[in-house]
């Protein structure tokens, strides 16, 4: 069968590459088990898919339907390679499913050595009580159990049995995606049930709801629709559909409310909302300089994507309430101590690297007849956009000025232009040069690196591939 | 009442003609000559005038003979004399008189006057400004009604929400029913903004006799002919209406008026570091009205979608037509929490 499973299975990097490139398809999607396509890839051993996998975004810790990670299914297939490979990438090394094994269990069942050598060195727990009370040591042969045994006394672990801990809290915040999202652009109105309203704005209202058993929020358009306007929006929301990043948050699909003529844009729920409101609304998350820096690293990511697009997206304005937060459990450790506290809070512990992610929320982009001639938010717009038509613009360097007010924003945590109203802002910066300040005691690198991407000089700002390595030297410092 | 009543009139004035001969004396026989050639002409006008009125107005027991399940509606008689309706067809009558005095057309009644479809025809032609190709004059019933299917056709077409419209039809038209009629004239009216004030609340009993088993049923309904939102909804007749008021009565507040407005959009303006002085002159242009737009809603227009300093009158043909009809609205409604 010619399709994405069978080319990871096979190795066929030409072909994976190539459905990789495809905005409408979900890498992190999973098959009929919820295997992803690096649960495939570890299984074989193709290692050269995997680290293309993981490069493009791929949940490192993704469960299948028996809760194994690619890394189980590696280390059970003796794919030494891929078993480095995962670990290099923070896989989780102890991680546990539906029957409490480790992959140092299996590694130790089936007797790869190699493998199991290498887990052990890397913190595996060799005393790991799966539901039968069996350790990873009780399945090795006796000479590969005194190997191990040695190793993690030298490592100071403790030798007393770990006894079998349920993990069903989890749920199914860990499994691959269901792959039903990605696959139907098209949805009948019928199929949604809109059950709280979230906010209504001047152009348009925000529904939470349920469509095929997931949580989604719904854009409804303030304006009845022609069919011109049905026309050009069932042209334009296709794009919009982008799955193959881990930084943009796609548009499920869109339809009209045949009723009021009212055009609906349906995302997935992401509750913790906007990053503006986690910035400055009443949420009681802690943003921390460390997950401020992920954050800028993650919208630099999903803004360099957007503009290796060729065409572009046009009118995909950045600003921080066109950015969503998620939690994303599959790509973090989840035997993190702080996570374990926080499972028995029941709240949100923050500090904890790659705990939040953004996302920069396509369902956010303006239609060609939407709004025009209305900018609601000019504040993070360049004084060029505000002044030029989008054509008569370098549209990427006006993106940059954009992201270098969300970086003042991140840093200063407070809200760009705060006491004027739309009007006064658009006008003030336009033509009276009003800009940020940005207050003392910022970090140096930040306000020199916002100061940067602030260039007056819209082709003297940088690109987001050149930001992108000044954050994670940032990060790696901090 | 020109066919039914017409008539009558006519022969009043022939009496009081042959009175008047009779005065001046004659002949016996000039007398019978005359009065010979009054019935004549009697004769021949209602010849002719006799086939416009096919229907009866006064319904005779034939009218009642219904088949079994017909329903059969008239308006209640005694509502005739509600004075809610009584202006509300004075006010109509006068506005048709006036869209159509160029035309030296007099109506004088509602339910005589349209029903043939000549009245309706003149006044939508001049409404919408087009001709619609139909006889202009028919004397039979059958040709009265294809006209009439025409011009209600042509109507229905260009009233918005018309087409699906139970309100009137050829036959409730032609039959002369006053509320068919009604509907049809204020629905007119509203559509082309006509510069009257409706009376709201306007309602009438209808009565619906419908017979079953041999026994006809009556029972009445209230049919709503003008609603609270004749008040309310505020049309531009209305708004219209406020400020040729002010004009036309009290010219020496006008200027009052102006302050009050250049202080309201300067309260705004001035956010932006910009400042009226004159109405008149400054406000033409459409860039104040664009940059005050935007500070009352709360969005900043790009600069790139209007011309800031206008040169010609292309540049002030800033917004897409559909465009600055809704800030126009926009702008009125807020003008009205402005306290003259």
């Amino acid at each position: 069968m010619e399709d994405i499973y069978t080319w990871v299975r096979e190795g066929n990097a030409f072909q994976v590459r190539m459905w990789l490139d495809n905005t409408e398809n979900d890498l992190n999607q999973g098959d009929d088990h919820q295997f992803s396509l690096l649960h495939w890839a570890a299984r074989e051993g193709r290692t050269n898919i995997c680290e293309m996998l993981i490069n493009r975004g791929a949940r490192i810790n993704a469960t299948n339907m028996g809760d194994d990670t690619a890394l189980h299914l590696a280390a059970a297939h003796g794919n030494y390679d891929t078993v480095v490979l995962l670990l290099h990438n923070k896989a989780n090394i102890n991680s546990v499913n539906e029957h409490g094994n480790t992959p140092l269990h299996y590694a130790c069942f089936w007797g790869y050595a190699e493998i199991a050598e290498h887990l052990a060195n890397n913190g595996a727990l060799v005393n790991m009580a799966n539901e039968f009370g069996k350790t990873p040591l009780d399945h090795a042969q006796p000479h590969l159990a005194h190997l191990l045994k040695e190793r993690a006394v030298s490592l100071g672990q403790d030798m007393r049995k770990i006894p079998f801990q349920d993990r069903s809290w989890l749920g199914y915040q860990t499994r691959s995606r269901d792959a039903t999202l990605s696959k139907h652009s098209g949805i009948n109105f019928e199929h949604l049930h809109f059950t709280t309203r979230i906010m209504s704005t001047k152009s348009a209202e925000l529904w939470k709801g349920r469509w095929q058993k997931n949580d989604i929020v719904a854009k409804i358009l303030n304006r009845v629709c022609s069919d011109r306007n049905l026309r050009d929006f069932k042209e334009e929301y296709p794009r919009l559909r982008i799955f193959n990043h881990p930084n943009i948050l796609p548009v499920l699909g869109g339809c009209m409310d045949p009723k009021s003529r009212s055009l609906v844009i349906i995302s997935q729920w992401m509750k913790f909302r906007t990053l503006y409101d986690v910035l400055h609304g009443e949420t009681n998350i802690v943003v921390d300089q460390n997950q401020a820096l992920r954050f800028a690293l993650d919208i630099a990511r999903g803004m360099d994507f957007l503009h290796s697009l060729d065409p572009m997206i046009p009118r995909m304005k950045l600003n921080s309430k066109h950015v969503m937060i998620d939690e994303d459990l599959a790509k973090i450790n989840i035997d993190d101590p702080k996570y374990q506290m926080k499972a028995h809070n029941g709240g949100i512990v923050s500090g904890i690297d790659e705990d939040l992610t953004a996302k920069i929320n396509m369902a956010d982009y303006t239609f060609t007849f939407h709004d025009v001639g209305k900018e609601y938010n000019p504040a993070w717009l360049a004084p060029e956009a505000l002044q030029r038509k989008p054509e008569d613009i370098n549209q990427r360097a006006a993106d940059m000025w954009s992201y270098a007010v969300l970086l003042w924003e991140l840093a200063t945590r407070e809200v760009p232009f705060a006491d004027m109203s739309p009007s006064e802002t658009g006008m003030k910066v336009a033509l009276e040069g009003l800009r940020v300040t940005i207050p003392p005691g910022t970090s140096a690198h930040l306000s020199r690196l916002i100061k940067i991407c602030m260039n007056e000089d819209p082709g003297k700002r940088p690109k987001f591939d050149m930001v992108i390595p000044i954050l994670e030297k940032m990060k790696a410092a901090s | 009442m020109a066919t039914s009543v017409s008539p009558g009139s006519s022969t009043l004035k022939k009496e009081k003609e042959e009175s008047f001969f009779e005065k001046i004396g004659g002949t016996l026989a000039r007398r019978k000559k005359t009065k010979e050639a009054q019935e004549v002409e009697a004769e021949g006008k209602h010849a002719i005038e006799s086939p416009t009125s096919p229907t009866v107005p006064d319904f005779g027991p034939e009218w009642y003979s219904l088949a079994e399940n017909e329903e059969r509606s008239m308006l209640d008689p005694s509502c005739r004399e509600d004075p809610q309706l009584v202006t509300l067809k004075k006010i109509l009558l006068d506005w048709i008189n006036d869209e159509l005095a160029h035309l030296r057309i007099i109506v004088k009644d509602l339910e005589e006057d349209l029903f043939d479809g000549q009245i309706i025809q003149k006044l939508f032609e001049k409404l919408e400004n087009i001709k619609i190709e139909v006889p202009e004059v028919t004397q039979t019933e059958v040709g009265q009604k294809q006209k009439l299917h025409v011009i209600l056709e042509e109507i229905n077409h260009i009233l918005p929400n018309a087409w699906n419209t139970d309100k009137w039809n050829v036959d409730s038209i032609h039959g002369k029913n006053l509320v068919a009629i009604l509907h049809l004239m204020i629905a007119l009216a509203r559509h082309y903004k006509a510069p009257i004030r409706l009376p709201s609340n306007v309602k009438v009993n209808m009565i619906i006799v419908k017979k079953q088993g041999d026994v006809l049923l009556p029972r009445t309904i209230i049919v709503e002919l003008t609603g609270k939102e004749e008040q309310e909804q505020g049309y531009d007749s209305q708004e219209r209406d406020a400020f040729d008021t002010l004009v036309s009565h009290a010219p020496d507040k006008l200027n009052v008026v102006k302050t009050s407005l250049i202080n309201f959009v300067n309260k705004h303006l001035n956010k932006v570091n910009l400042e009226v002085t004159d109405l008149d002159t400054q406000f033409h242009d459409g860039v104040y009205l664009v940059l005050l737009m935007g500070l009352l809603e709360g969005y900043f227009v790009p600069l790139y979608n209007f011309h800031l300093t206008t040169t010609s009158f292309e540049e002030m043909q800033v917004l897409p037509p559909g465009e600055s009809n809704t800030k126009y609205k926009v702008f009125k409604n807020n003008f009205k929490h402005v306290k003259f």
